[in-house]
């Protein structure tokens, strides 16, 4: 039976660090850990509470080669296999420096979701998982909750709960089955009129507070310190708080990941405000799949669509 | 200051307003002719002239109807006639997702145009511009979004 860490160890001679999880603050809300001493292995955990993507790091952190010649070993989940094609495919991550760990991924839990099903109110002291049921142990006692009731909104319309891209798999978990209809969220959104649409926007967008952590958490928003956002020639947003500025920022997000976003949900995860920001992005992908029959982080060798064109008179 | 003058724009000038991009090797030029040629147009359109649609940023397009622009219209050299060979490749691509996208975000998506349009074309000009101006002013102003009050 391999487990997680006797399939780090054995990889271990050609890493130089590997990218995982490790128990954070509390139960629910695992942390990235970065390995680089082998007596740390046993450190690293995966659950459905290893939420973060961790190919955030890869393009941001470890774009140039460190010493030696060794890889970055990185534990991805279907999502964020498909974050990591993403960044190979556009030649921001070097695929040999990379060592990819599958992990089929069974969905993430929302800690919100978690919370509010939960009867219980004393401190949850340890969380654990088995035949899809979340089982809480708190204070108060021991409580059980069908996972499928407390999945974020991104793991309910996942397409990709098996990695699409990786060296070694984790065969430990059977992945979540895929969604009838992955665009069910956007579609319902877009079956009101336009003026509710609008509305809708204006309302939730209100609340954004230009934190950034969208921006910061999206493994694919690699300009950072060039970002639109904050830069001041151009000036596309000023420093106000209206929701047009807040909404500007967002199309800059949109814009510039459009036919490039693996709907990863992290930039909806990471908003400390809920604001839905994914559905934006999610929205963009139905596009360039549409149009182009496109899905991007899929196919390591594929183009990604702006960056490309049909060169004929009447194509697109 | 911006603002202050755009509000005064806007309230000594109440009519309607589109932003044309327009490439600086064909629609331009296309522009530029109708005018030489006397073609009647309506008043409604401020020109931008851009060195190609391959410049056209989608970000142009949304950041312009945020702001409440009535419309927003781009023209360039026709498919397989752009002066850098393939800036109206690329440009075709983004145009046509992000007009596909505004009406996700409650946007009227008939607010947005792209077309192609030669120098030689004052005609054609004319016509894209009565066409467009008629549609707008069908439409009437648009709110953007600064206008919501909170």
């Amino acid at each position: 039976m391999n487990t997680l860490q006797s399939i780090v160890a054995s990889v271990w001679d050609q890493v130089d660090m590997v990218l995982g999880w490790q128990p954070g603050y509390d139960p629910l809300h695992p942390v990235p850990a970065f390995v680089r001493d082998p007596k740390d292995i046993a450190s690293l955990i995966w659950n459905p509470l290893c939420a973060p993507n961790l190919s955030v790091y890869l393009a941001k952190s470890f774009k140039a080669p460190t010493r030696g010649e060794k890889k970055i070993g990185i534990l991805a989940k279907g999502c964020d296999s498909r974050s990591l094609t993403a960044l190979i495919q556009e030649g921001l991550v070097d695929r040999n420096r990379l060592l990819i760990i599958g992990l089929p991924c069974p969905g993430t839990v929302d800690p919100d979701a978690l919370t509010s099903v939960r009867t219980q109110s004393g401190p949850i002291t340890d969380v654990s998982f088995a035949d899809g049921m979340v089982q809480l142990t708190a204070t108060d006692g021991v409580e059980r909750v069908p996972l499928d009731q407390v999945l974020a909104r991104r793991c309910q319309r996942c397409r990709h709960p098996h990695p699409v891209l990786y060296d070694v798999l984790l065969e430990e978990v059977v992945p979540r089955p895929v969604p009838k209809d992955p665009f069910a969220h956007v579609k319902a959104l877009e079956n009101q009129p336009l003026e509710a649409r609008k509305a809708f926007w204006l309302r939730e967008l209100e609340r954004c507070l230009r934190c950034y952590a969208c921006r910061n958490a999206c493994p694919l928003c690699v300009c950072q310190d060039q970002c639109l956002a904050e830069s001041r020639t151009p000036k596309w947003v000023t420093q106000k708080d209206t929701v047009a500025d807040k909404f500007l920022f967002h199309m800059i997000h949109t814009l510039h990941l459009a036919g490039r976003c693996t709907e990863c949900g992290e930039c909806e995860r990471v908003c400390p405000m809920k604001i839905p920001i994914g559905l934006l992005k999610e929205k963009t992908a139905h596009i360039a799949m549409d149009l182009w029959g496109y899905e991007s982080g899929t196919d390591p060798a594929a183009q990604p669509p702006l960056l490309s064109y049909d060169a004929s008179v009447n194509g697109l | 200051m911006r603002d202050e003058a755009v509000t005064i724009t806007n309230q000594t000038e109440s009519s309607l307003r589109i932003v044309g991009f327009l490439c600086n090797w064909c629609s331009y030029g296309g522009a530029d002719t109708a005018g030489v040629c006397r073609f009647r147009q309506p008043p409604l359109l401020r020109i931008i002239r851009i060195p190609c649609t391959g410049r056209m940023d989608p970000m142009f397009v949304v950041k312009a109807l945020i702001q409440g622009v009535d419309g927003v219209l781009v023209s360039g050299c026709h498919p397989k006639d752009c002066h850098y060979a393939v800036g109206n490749f690329y440009a075709r691509r983004r145009l046509e997702l992000v007009g596909r996208f505004l009406p996700f975000i409650g946007i009227d998506p008939r607010r947005f145009r792209y077309t192609w349009v030669s120098a030689s074309e004052g005609q054609r000009w004319q016509q894209v511009v009565t066409e467009f101006s008629a549609l707008i002013a069908a439409l009437g102003p648009n709110p953007g979004f600064s206008a919501h009050v909170r």
